[in-house]
């Protein structure tokens, strides 16, 4: 006659899941010679283009180039507005003043 | 197997047999437990991966960026400028670049239109290249169908199509549009000698400091914008897009340690009665403390490895989708790109102690003093 | 032999609630022999019982088992001695809701590390000889009460304690079912096991095969009988 035993059942299925896990790293692990390269050619692309930002919100200025955003300009493009909602709200409010600083308050920036 | 191993299975049996008397009750806690652990996960991976991509992409990106800035605005500067900061000490180059942006009024998206300095990637007069999003948001139905722009109402300017980048690109240059100078002057109508900002190459890169330095006194009215200004920008940018699933998720955790303290802490009388029972036939405050054990690390790690291997298929080989609607916003083209599956070993680890340990403390701490009872308690 | 000495216990001692369960038990209990303590509720029978099984310690006074004091050991090395010397059959049977009969029989075995197939066995067996062998998968609420009681005699046995303690055994029995109950109590004093059990039913205390009867009140021994 047969006893249940929940361990087994259990121990199997956390042991499937455990190696699911290990080969999702080990793709992981596998894919990044692949991704290295792309990466490479990406650079490259931005290297020649003299890329600053990522693609990622292309609805306003200051999503679209956070680097080069007019931080500096009063009322225009503040990621405080609700107009770009969500990336607006995903995209950090700068804490300003400070870091998109005037080069006329050297102070702020340090 | 050993005594000791034979010992630790018959505990997990039991602690399983138990379990499955609140089948239903326990699975949905399992449940709970492994959608909060995939959405930290998801979003830690996420983040993760683009945090990779961008920082290996962006060690490339100009070390210097100088703008003009009039009336707090930024404006045109002067190709002269390019000169006078190819003249600072320790700048190996100083380009002016014109780029802008262009908003498509027939499909409502905005473009990156920019002028390579690169001859290369020069387009002919009459063509562009353009990223991914372009022909995608235009809904071209074959490769090589002209490009029509329009600026204002009436107006109609025709494009060859040289060619698209690949989509490998497309976190980077999936809005972009790149013309010859001629072509850019002519479209968005600027004078000659005028250009966007001036990007600088550095020889060493410890000597940036010194040259904004050199430059913005030359220079009062232009402001700098180092690569290391960027680096900091797109850190923040994705540590604070993590915070804020974090911080979603942090209304699912408080529930959901509501509903685990609940069940693991709140002792009841019958639980008390049944480890009575335990201590009388013969086990020790330890084999009570192991089975418990079991059950905080069996559900936790259950829930820990289920939303784990859940977030890492959701993000690497679905492409996030549950995040993607909240990543693309309003944006009419969004880059289609696959991220590069990466997983940081420490956050990794990180993740598994916060879901692991903690619920298995929550299971221990009440059984604790039950536990180390006298066992004849439960004859009276 | 076990040997009590001037055994005393208190219940929530240096508190208002204070009760001396037991005053100065002295008592000798054969190996080898069918036991019965006697008496109404509250004279200490189940108290004493669980001084005996290793269960509590006495606030004062010594327990010896064949010779070795055990009312001083620790508390690691009384778990061991409940484990592979006594079994228990409690008064309400305690086994565990929502396991099975075999589970439940198998539970003091579960600490030892033993292999489970051959602990299934030796339950099985045990089951098999109290006619549960077919109830042995059944959650243990769909027990009827005799068939709840043979389980936990069951789950008693499963260490081979030589040792078999029960705690009012008979109180929610009928008739029948105490005669069912005296032959497998006989049955295994038969096996050599020592038997002690608890008892206010003068059904116990008149069978055959009770080698001594002790009967107590209000914490004191009232008078023994063999």
């Amino acid at each position: 006659m047969q006893v249940r035993r929940l361990t087994t059942p259990v121990f199997l299925a956390l042991g499937a899941l455990g190696a699911l896990l290990a080969i999702e790293l080990y793709y992981t692990a596998f894919a990044s010679a692949a991704r290295n390269t792309r990466l490479a050619k990406e650079a490259g692309l931005v290297r020649a283009l003299g890329l600053t930002d990522t693609a990622l919100f292309t609805e306003a200025r200051y999503t679209r180039h956070p680097a080069l955003a007019d931080l500096n300009t009063p009322f225009q493009d503040h990621p405080m507005g609700f107009d770009h909602f969500p990336s607006g709200t995903i995209v950090p409010v700068p804490d300003l003043p400070g870091n998109g600083w005037l080069i006329f308050q050297p102070e702020a920036k340090k | 197997m050993t005594p000791w191993l034979r010992r630790q299975r018959a505990l997990a049996d039991y602690t399983l047999a138990s379990l499955a008397r609140r089948k239903g009750k326990n699975i949905a806690l399992v449940a709970v437990y492994a959608i909060v652990v995939f959405v930290l996960a998801s979003a830690m991976f996420f983040a993760a991966s683009l945090r990779l991509e961008t920082s290996a992409v962006l060690r490339d990106a100009p070390e210097v960026t100088v703008q003009k800035i009039t009336m707090g605005r930024q404006d045109l500067i002067d190709g002269a400028v390019a000169d006078e900061i190819g003249k600072i000490r320790g700048v190996t180059s100083a380009k002016p670049r014109l780029w802008g942006y262009y908003y498509d009024r027939i499909v409502g998206a905005n473009y990156t239109v920019m002028v390579p300095d690169d001859p290369e990637m020069i387009p002919e007069p009459g063509s562009v290249i353009v990223g991914e999003g372009i022909p995608r948001a235009r809904g071209f139905k074959w490769s090589g169908a002209p490009l029509f722009l329009s600026r204002y109402e009436g107006d109609l300017k025709r494009f060859n199509v040289a060619r698209a980048f690949e989509s490998d690109s497309a976190l980077m240059t999936s809005d972009l549009m790149l013309m010859n100078e001629t072509d850019f002057r002519d479209f968005f109508e600027i004078p000659a000698g005028l250009y966007t900002d001036v990007v600088a190459t550095v020889r060493n890169p410890n000597e940036v400091a010194t040259i904004v330095e050199k430059g913005s006194n030359a220079l009062p009215q232009m402001r700098f914008v180092t690569r290391s200004d960027i680096e900091r920008t797109y850190q923040k940018l994705f540590d604070w897009r993590e915070g804020l699933l974090a911080a979603l998720a942090a209304a699912g955790i408080l529930a959901f340690v509501i509903f685990a303290a609940e069940k693991a802490s709140g002792l009841s009388a019958e639980e008390m009665r049944e480890i009575g029972i335990l201590k009388a036939v013969g086990w020790d405050t330890r084999d009570v403390i192991a089975m418990k054990l079991w059950e905080g690390g069996l559900v936790s790690l259950g829930a820990f490895l289920l939303g784990t291997v859940t977030a890492f298929a959701h993000v690497f080989f679905f492409g996030a989708p549950l995040f993607a609607p909240i990543l693309k916003g309003w944006a009419v083209i969004y880059p289609d790109f696959a991220l590069a599956p990466h997983v940081d070993g420490l956050e990794l680890l990180t993740l598994a102690l916060l879901t692991i340990v903690p619920y298995i403390a929550a299971t221990l701490v009440p059984i604790w003093r039950v536990a180390s009872g006298d066992p004849d308690a439960v004859m009276r | 032999m076990i040997t009590l000495t001037s055994v005393t216990k208190l219940y929530n001692e240096g508190r208002p609630n204070e009760v001396q369960a037991l005053k100065g038990i002295d008592l000798e209990i054969a190996r080898d022999a069918i036991t019965v303590l006697k008496g109404p509720s509250g004279s200490g029978k189940t108290t004493l019982l669980s001084i005996v099984a290793c269960m509590a310690r006495p606030t004062t006074g010594r327990v010896t088992l064949d010779g070795e004091v055990v009312s001083g050991l620790p508390e690691r090395f009384l778990t061991e001695l409940r484990r592979t010397t006594f079994g228990f059959v409690f008064q309400r049977f305690n086994l565990i809701r929502g396991l099975s009969v075999i589970e439940n029989v198998m539970l003091p075995a579960a600490p030892l590390g033993g292999d489970h197939a051959t602990v299934r066995e030796r339950a099985l067996e045990r089951l098999a000889a109290l006619d549960l062998a077919d109830k042995a998968t059944m959650p243990v609420e769909f027990l009827s009460g005799g068939e709840t009681q043979r389980a936990a005699i069951a789950r008693a046995l499963i260490n081979d304690a030589p040792i078999v303690i029960a705690d009012e055994p008979t109180a929610n029995l009928d008739t029948e079912l105490t005669m069912r109950f005296l032959e497998i109590v006989r049955a295994l004093r038969a096996e050599g096991k020592t038997v002690i059990m608890t008892s206010h039913d003068p059904r116990i205390w008149d069978a055959e095969g009770v080698d001594a009867v002790v009967e107590m009140r209000d914490g004191a021994i009232f008078g023994e009988f063999a």
